[in-house]
C-alpha cells in the first residue's frame, strides 16, 4: 500500500522567517494535506497492535512514524496547530521514529547537534549580569510605585467599604488573621492581577507539547472558571531536559513493567521496611553514573537538599553559601544550626576574600576554629542559567581546603559531553568534590534526589539524614524510570552475569558487584547492575539514543540562547545553559507577555518569574530547551519572542544583534560561533 | 597689568554671571523650586554655621542610605585586623574535621541489619539476604493496598497518559489535573472546603506550619510531637510552648498562662497555634480529640494535626479521628495527613478552608512551591485508594481485629510493656522495667544497651520468619530522647490466623532473647 509521502530528506530551512509563511500555509498545501490521512492510518494501525513491538526493520516497514498521540489525549486540533502534532517535514520511510512527536520532536537532520564541553584554552565564560537603560529602570520603578500607591489606596479603602474580601485579613472573633496585609501585599496585589499566568493546570505527557486546561476569569482573576476546553501548546517550560518525559516506548515500558511486578509504593521508610532491591541497585547506578564510590536516594529533591546538610554539619560548622542558593538549600542550612555566611553570585574573588576573612577570623566572638566549613553552590542555577566556575572554585577548595557541596539538581544530565553534569562540563574528576547532589525530576524525567560521595560519607548519611528513618522511600516505578534513563545514557554493555551474585547487595555492601575496568574508563554499565527483567530497547541499551539527546540538548540550548540574544534581547546565563531567562523587568509586561505568548500561533506556554523567586527590578521570563525539541520548535519561539518583544519594547540588549530580523541569516550556524 | 588681567578675564566673568543667572532661572523653572529656595533661605538667616550644620545632616543622610543594610562581621568589634600574610598563615594551620565522622561498630550493625525487600512489598514479602518469605508486621500496609491490582491498573493507564515525572513545580507547569482531582477527593472524603498536595509526607508539615506561624507568633505543642513538626517548629522562628505528652491538662495550663501573660504584656493580638498528633508516631498514643478542640475554641487557637498515622486507618472508612470522634474535619484548621502512610502511595496533604489552602499555602508553603509535584500516576493511586477506601469498609474491622490478635498475644509476654491506644495500628513496645515513663527528662535506662537488646530481637524474629523494625531516631537530634521501642504496624492484608501466628513468634523471640541475657 503505497503512501504518497515525500522521498526526500528534510533539508534544514535556513531561514526561520521565511518558514512562517510555509507554517500558515502548511494545511491547503498538497504534500501536506495528502501526508495527513496517511498519517492518521498509520496512527489507527499502530493503536490496534501492542505499542511496544515497534519494528525494528526500517527496510521492510511502511510506516514511517508514530506521529500523532494517544487516544486518550488526542485532541481535535484545529488546522493551525497542526506544526505541534506532525512534523513540519514529512518523515521519509526509511526513517524510523519510535517516540511520538508531541512528546519527542522528530529531528534527523544531524546539523542540528552540539557538544556541550568547557573549552579550556579559553578563559571561563564570565556570565554577566547585563544592565538594562537607565529608562528601562526608570520605567520599572515608577511602575512598582504605582503598584505600590494604588494597592495601599485599595486597601485602605477595601478594608471600610468591601469587607468580605478582607475578611480574612482582619482579626475575627478573637482569632489574629491568618496573613497580614502588609505580609501578602505583593501576593494579592501582583501575583493575584496575574493568576491566569500561574500555576496553569495542565494534562498529558509534559514533553514537546503540553495540553493546558483552558480558564477564564470573570472577576479579575479572583478565581478562575475552566470552560473545559483544552489547548495543545508548545512546551518550552518544563524541566524536561532529555526529553524523557514520555507515555510509551522508550522508558515507559520498563516502568510498566516495573508497575505490575512491584506495585506502586514501598511502604515504608528506607530504615523501617521501606528499603528494596531497587534501592540497593538504583543508588550503586547513580554512584556509577556519577563517578563517586557510592550515593543515597532521596524521595523528594526539595528533602534531599533541607534534610541531609543538617547531617553534614551542625553547630560549630560554617555554611558558606551563593546568595542565589535555592531555597531548599537555605532551609537545610537554617536547620542545621550551622553559622551561615553569603558571597556574591559565582564570584569567586569574593568567595575567597570572605573564605579568608572566616578562616582567619575563626567563629565569632570565641575565635576558635570553624570545625568545618562547608561551600554550598549549585552546578547551574535555576533562575540565572549560570553555570560554575568549577576550575577556579576547585583550585580555592586545594589552598583553603573548604568542603564542597554542589547542587546539580540542573546540571546533571544537562551539561557536559556525556551527560554527567558540571564535572563533565569542565572535564574535573567528581572526586575531587566531596558532595554532589542531584534531582532525577529534570533530565530523567522522574521524582526525587540523590546525594552521591565517598561510602564513609554516604553511609553517615544513610543513617543520620532526616530522611531516612522519618520519610517515605521512593516508589519502584520511579527508580525504575531513573534506572531505565540513567542506564540509557550510560550504555549498557552485556557482561555475563555473574552467577549468584547479582543481588547480594546490602545497603552497606551497595558497590560489591565487580567493577570492569575498560568498561568503567568508557562510562558504560554492565547489564549485571540492572534488574533481569529490564529489556530496554536497543537503540537505547547502547547509549546511541541518550548520546543523540545529549547533543540536541546542547543545540537548543545554544540556538536559543544565541539567538534571543541576536534578537536584541537581554539573557543571563551561560551560552550552554538548558535555562534560558530573558529579561522582562516591568512587573507589568510579565503578564501580558505570557498571554501573548499562549496565544501566538502556535501556542506557547512560558514561566515567567518575579518577585520574590527575583530580586524586584528583575522580573523575567525563562525558557526551558529541551533535547525533544526540534530546531523548527526553537525557531518558532524566536519567531513568536521577536513579534512580541517589538510590541513590549523588551529588545534592550548590547551587542551584535540582527539588524532587520526579517533579513536572511543562517541561524542554525550560531552554534558553531 | 591690573587691567589687563581684568580685561582678560571679562569675557569669563560674564560668561560664568550669564550661565548663573541661566541656572538660576533654569532651577525656578523646576516645580516646586521655589520652596527649596525659601527653606534654604529661611535656614541659611545669615549664618553659615546653621548652613554647614544643614549639609553636614544632609550627607549623613545619604551616607546611611548607600550604606550596605547587611551586617558585615568586619565592622563588628570582634574583628582583628591580620596582614595578608598572618591569613595566609592562619589558613595553612587550619586543619578542618572531616566531613563525615565515621560510623561506631553498633552504627555499622544498625546500617546492615537494614532489611532489603525482594520483589514487591506486602504482607508476605520476600527477603533479600536470605531468600526467605516473611511475615510482615514492619511496613507500613495497613489498610492492604500494598500490590492492591486496581491501583496498579490505573497506575498503568495513568503512565500511559501522562509519563511518569511532572517535569516541574506546580507553579511551572506541573500542576496535573490528577493532582487537582485527588485534592478535591482528599478534601470531599475529609469534609473540608479544599486541600493540597505535597510530593513527600515528611515534608508537609515541616511546610505547612512555617507557611502559618512567623516570629511573634505562639505556638503551643505537645512534648513529644514526631520530628517533621519540631522541624516545622524550628524553620517557623514562632515562640513555643510545650505541654505534657498527650495530656490535655497540661495544655489547658499552658494555654491560660500564655493568655494571662499576653494580658499582662498587653501585647497585640498575635496568631496562636496548637500543634499536635492525632496518633502519635513516636508510642501510638491517640489524642482526646473532642476535648482538644472544645480547648481549642474555647481559647481561640487555631489546631495543627498531624493524622500521618491515623488517616486511612482509623474511622470506619478512615477518614480518620474525626471520623472515628464523629468531629466534624472543618473543626480542625489545618489536618495534615500522608498519602504515602494511609494510602499507600507518596506525598503527603494538608486540609482546611480554601483561605487556609490557597490563600497561604500555594504561595508560601515552602516544599509545596519550590518542590517539583508529585509524579502523575502516584497521585492516581492515591484517589483509587481513597474508592478503595470508600467501598471497603470491611477491611478497616479487620485491621482492628488483627490490632487486638496483636495486643492480646504481646500483653501475655513477660518483659515487654506496650504503649499506645488500644485501637492504634502502630504498636510500640519497650523493655520492662521500674521506670514506665517513656518521655523521661533523666533517663533511668541504658538507650544503647537496650537498643542492642531490641535489635537482637528483630533480628531473631525475622530469623523466625517475622520481619519487625526498631523505630529508629536520630539520637540526639530529637528535642526528647524516647526510649527505644520496637514498632508492629498492623496490616489488613494478613487474616487474624495469620497475625496471631506472627505476634506468637514474636513473643517467643522475646522470651529467647531475654532469657538469654538474664
Amino acid at each position: 500500500m503505497p503512501y504518497p509521502i515525500k522521498l526526500n530528506l528534510p533539508s534544514p530551512s535556513l531561514y526561520i522567517f521565511e518558514e512562517k509563511k510555509l507554517l500558515s500555509k502548511s494545511p491547503s498545501m498538497p504534500m501536506a494535506a495528502s501526508y495527513l490521512p496517511a498519517v492518521q492510518q498509520t496512527n489507527v494501525r499502530g493503536r490496534s497492535r501492542d505499542n511496544s513491538s515497534i519494528p525494528s526493520t526500517p527496510a521492510l516497514s511502511l510506516s514511517p512514524s508514530i506521529t500523532a498521540s494517544y487516544e486518550d489525549n488526542a485532541l481535535s486540533e484545529d488546522d493551525e496547530n497542526n506544526c505541534l502534532v506532525y512534523p513540519i517535514t514529512p518523515p521519509t520511510s526509511e526513517q524510523i521514529f519510535t517516540t511520538v512527536h508531541t512528546e519527542f520532536g522528530h529531528c534527523t537532520n544531524e546539523v542540528y547537534r552540539c557538544v556541550s564541553k568547557h573549552d579550556y584554552t579559553k578563559p571561563f565564560e564570565e556570565q554577566t549580569m547585563e544592565e538594562p537603560p537607565y529608562y528601562i529602570v526608570f520605567a520599572t520603578h515608577i511602575s512598582l510605585f504605582i503598584l505600590h500607591l494604588l494597592g495601599h489606596m485599595r486597601d485602605f479603602f477595601g478594608k471600610r467599604f468591601a469587607k468580605s474580601y478582607f475578611a480574612h485579613l482582619v482579626p475575627q472573633n478573637g482569632y489574629a488573621p491568618l496573613n497580614t496585609n502588609f505580609d501578602s501585599f505583593f501576593t494579592r496585589r501582583l501575583r493575584g492581577r496575574m493568576t491566569d499566568c500561574l500555576c496553569q493546570p495542565v494534562t498529558g505527557v509534559p514533553g514537546r507539547t503540553i495540553v493546558i486546561l483552558d480558564r477564564h476569569s470573570i472577576d479579575n482573576n479572583y478565581t478562575q472558571t475552566y470552560t473545559g476546553g483544552k489547548t495543545r501548546a508548545l512546551n518550552i517550560s518544563s524541566y524536561n531536559y532529555l526529553g524523557f518525559s514520555q507515555g510509551g516506548g522508550c522508558c515507559s515500558d520498563a516502568v510498566k513493567e516495573s508497575i505490575r511486578r512491584y506495585g506502586v509504593s514501598n511502604c515504608g521508610t528506607r530504615l523501617e521496611g521501606g528499603s528494596s532491591e531497587l534501592h540497593v541497585s538504583a543508588e550503586a547506578l547513580v554512584a556509577r553514573f556519577v563517578g563517586t564510590e557510592d550515593a543515597l536516594i532521596s524521595s523528594m529533591g526539595f528533602a534531599t537538599n533541607s534534610t541531609f546538610i543538617p547531617a553534614l554539619v551542625g553547630k560549630g560548622s560554617l555554611i558558606i553559601s551563593d546568595e542565589l542558593n535555592h531555597a531548599s538549600i537555605r532551609i537545610g542550612a537554617r536547620q542545621s544550626g550551622a553559622y551561615i555566611r553569603i558571597f556574591k553570585h559565582n564570584d569567586m574573588s569574593s568567595l575567597e576574600s570572605l573564605l579568608r576573612e572566616v578562616i582567619s577570623q575563626g567563629q565569632p566572638k570565641t575565635h576558635r576554629a570553624w570545625k568545618k566549613v562547608l561551600v554550598i553552590v549549585e552546578g547551574l542555577y535555576s533562575m540565572e542559567g549560570t553555570v560554575l566556575n568549577l576550575p577556579k572554585i576547585v583550585e580555592l577548595k586545594q589552598i583553603y581546603k573548604f568542603h564542597l557541596y554542589i547542587d546539580e539538581a540542573h546540571s546533571i544530565g544537562a551539561l557536559g559531553p556525556r551527560g554527567r553534569g558540571v564535572t563533565d562540563y569542565f572535564n574535573i574528576p567528581p572526586s575531587s568534590i566531596d558532595v554532589l547532589m542531584g534531582t532525577f525530576t529534570k533530565s530523567f524525567g522522574a521524582a526525587g534526589g540523590y546525594i552521591a560521595g565517598p561510602k564513609s560519607l554516604i553511609d553517615c548519611l544513610r543513617l543520620r539524614g532526616h530522611s531516612c528513618p522519618y520519610a517515605e522511600a521512593i516508589a519502584p516505578p520511579v527508580l525504575v524510570q531513573i534506572v531505565a534513563s540513567m542506564a540509557s545514557i550510560m550504555g549498557v554493555v552485556s557482561a555475563p552475569r555473574p552467577t549468584n551474585s547479582t543481588f547480594s547487595l546490602s545497603p552497606v555492601g551497595s558497590i560489591v558487584t565487580p567493577r570492569d575496568k575498560t568498561k568503567e574508563l568508557l562510562g558504560m554499565v554492565p547489564a549485571s547492575s540492572l534488574p533481569t527483567w529490564m529489556n530496554l530497547p536497543p537503540a537505547l541499551a547502547d547509549g546511541s539514543e541518550a548520546r543523540a539527546r545529549i547533543r540536541r540538548l546542547a543545540f537548543n540550548s545554544r540556538y536559543l540562547h544565541a539567538g534571543l540574544k541576536k534578537l536584541g534581547f537581554i539573557i543571563y546565563g551561560h551560552s550552554f545553559s538548558p535555562i534560558v531567562p530573558l529579561l522582562i523587568f516591568n512587573p507589568g509586561k510579565l503578564p501580558t507577555f505570557v498571554r501573548m505568548m499562549r496565544s501566538y500561533s502556535p501556542p506557547i506556554v512560558v514561566v515567567v518569574v518575579a518577585y520574590p523567586a527575583t530580586p524586584f527590578e528583575t522580573a523575567r521570563a525563562r525558557f526551558c530547551p529541551s533535547a525533544s525539541h526540534t530546531k523548527e520548535d526553537i525557531d518558532i519561539v524566536l519567531r513568536a519572542c521577536d513579534e512580541v518583544g517589538e510590541i513590549l519594547d523588551l529588545k534592550h540588549g548590547s551587542g551584535e544583534r540582527w539588524e532587520s530580523t526579517r533579513s536572511a541569516s543562517v541561524p542554525w550556524s550560531l552554534c558553531t560561533l | 597689568m591690573d587691567s589687563s588681567t581684568s580685561v582678560a578675564l571679562e569675557p569669563v566673568l560674564s560668561f560664568l554671571a550669564f550661565s548663573l543667572s541661566k541656572l538660576e532661572s533654569g532651577f525656578y523653572r523646576i516645580p516646586g523650586s521655589a520652596v527649596v529656595a525659601r527653606y534654604v533661605k529661611s535656614s541659611h538667616q545669615n549664618d553659615p554655621g546653621r548652613t554647614i550644620l544643614e549639609l553636614i545632616l544632609v550627607i549623613f543622610a545619604i551616607r546611611t542610605l548607600l550604606q550596605s543594610r547587611t551586617r558585615t562581621d568586619r565592622s563588628g568589634k570582634h574583628f582583628i585586623k591580620f596582614s595578608e600574610k598572618e591569613i595566609d598563615e592562619l589558613v595553612d594551620e587550619w586543619v578542618p574535621e572531616p566531613l563525615a565522622q565515621p560510623l561506631s561498630e553498633w552504627e555499622q550493625r544498625d546500617l546492615s541489619s537494614v532489611p532489603v525487600i525482594s520483589g514487591p512489598n506486602g504482607p508476605k514479602p520476600k527477603l533479600l539476604a536470605t531468600g526467605k518469605i516473611v511475615t510482615n508486621l514492619a511496613s507500613f500496609n495497613f489498610a492492604g493496598l500494598a500490590g492492591n491490582e486496581k491501583v496498579k491498573e490505573r497506575a498503568l493507564e495513568t503512565l500511559q497518559k501522562y509519563g511518569l515525572g511532572s517535569c516541574g513545580p506546580p507553579g511551572f507547569y506541573g500542576t496535573i489535573d490528577v493532582h487537582l482531582d485527588l485534592e478535591r477527593e482528599i478534601a470531599g472524603f475529609l469534609g473540608t472546603e479544599a486541600s493540597i498536595l505535597y510530593s513527600q509526607g515528611f515534608s508537609t508539615i515541616s511546610s505547612v506550619i512555617p507557611a502559618f506561624c512567623k516570629r511573634g507568633d505562639i505556638i503551643v505543642a505537645d512534648r513529644s510531637v514526631n520530628f517533621a513538626i519540631q522541624k516545622g517548629i524550628l524553620i517557623s522562628r514562632s515562640t513555643v510552648r510545650w505541654f505534657d505528652h498527650n495530656d490535655l491538662k497540661s495544655l489547658e495550663d499552658t494555654l491560660v498562662s500564655v493568655e494571662k501573660e499576653r494580658k499582662k504584656r498587653k501585647g497585640p493580638l498575635t496568631r496562636r497555634f496548637i500543634i499536635t498528633e492525632g496518633i502519635f508516631e513516636r508510642d501510638g498514643e491517640m489524642v482526646d480529640l473532642p476535648k482538644l478542640v472544645e480547648l481549642k475554641l474555647k481559647y481561640k487557637y487555631r489546631l495543627i494535626l498531624d493524622e500521618s498515622i491515623s488517616f486511612g486507618t482509623m474511622g470506619r472508612t478512615g477518614r480518620g479521628l474525626t471520623e472515628l470522634y464523629n468531629v466534624s474535619a472543618p473543626e480542625i484548621d489545618m489536618l495534615v495527613g500522608s498519602v504515602a502512610n494511609g494510602l499507600c502511595s507518596a506525598g503527603g496533604f494538608c486540609a482546611g478552608s480554601s483561605i487556609v489552602v490557597d490563600h497561604q499555602q500555594r504561595i508560601n508553603g515552602t516544599s509545596f512551591v519550590f518542590s517539583a509535584s508529585m509524579p502523575a500516576l502516584l497521585a492516581t493511586s492515591g484517589s483509587e485508594a481513597i474508592t478503595f477506601l470508600r467501598n471497603n469498609p470491611s477491611v478497616l474491622l479487620n485491621l482492628q481485629d488483627n490490632i487486638r490478635a496483636i495486643r492480646a498475644v504481646l500483653e501475655k509476654t513477660e518483659g515487654i510493656t506496650l504503649l499506645g491506644h488500644r485501637a492504634s495500628p502502630i504498636i510500640h513496645f519497650c523493655l520492662r522495667t521500674q521506670q514506665q515513663s517513656l518521655a523521661v527528662t533523666q533517663p533511668t535506662y541504658d538507650y544503647e544497651a537496650e537498643e542492642r537488646i531490641l535489635q537482637d530481637i528483630v533480628d531473631d524474629s525475622i530469623a523466625n520468619g517475622v520481619l519487625l523494625t526498631r523505630a529508629k531516631h536520630l539520637r540526639g537530634q530529637e528535642m526528647v530522647e524516647s526510649r527505644p521501642t520496637i514498632r508492629i504496624a498492623a496490616t489488613a492484608a494478613l487474616s487474624r490466623k495469620e497475625v496471631e501466628k506472627a505476634a506468637g513468634v514474636v513473643k517467643a523471640s522475646v522470651t529467647r532473647i531475654l532469657s538469654k541475657r538474664r
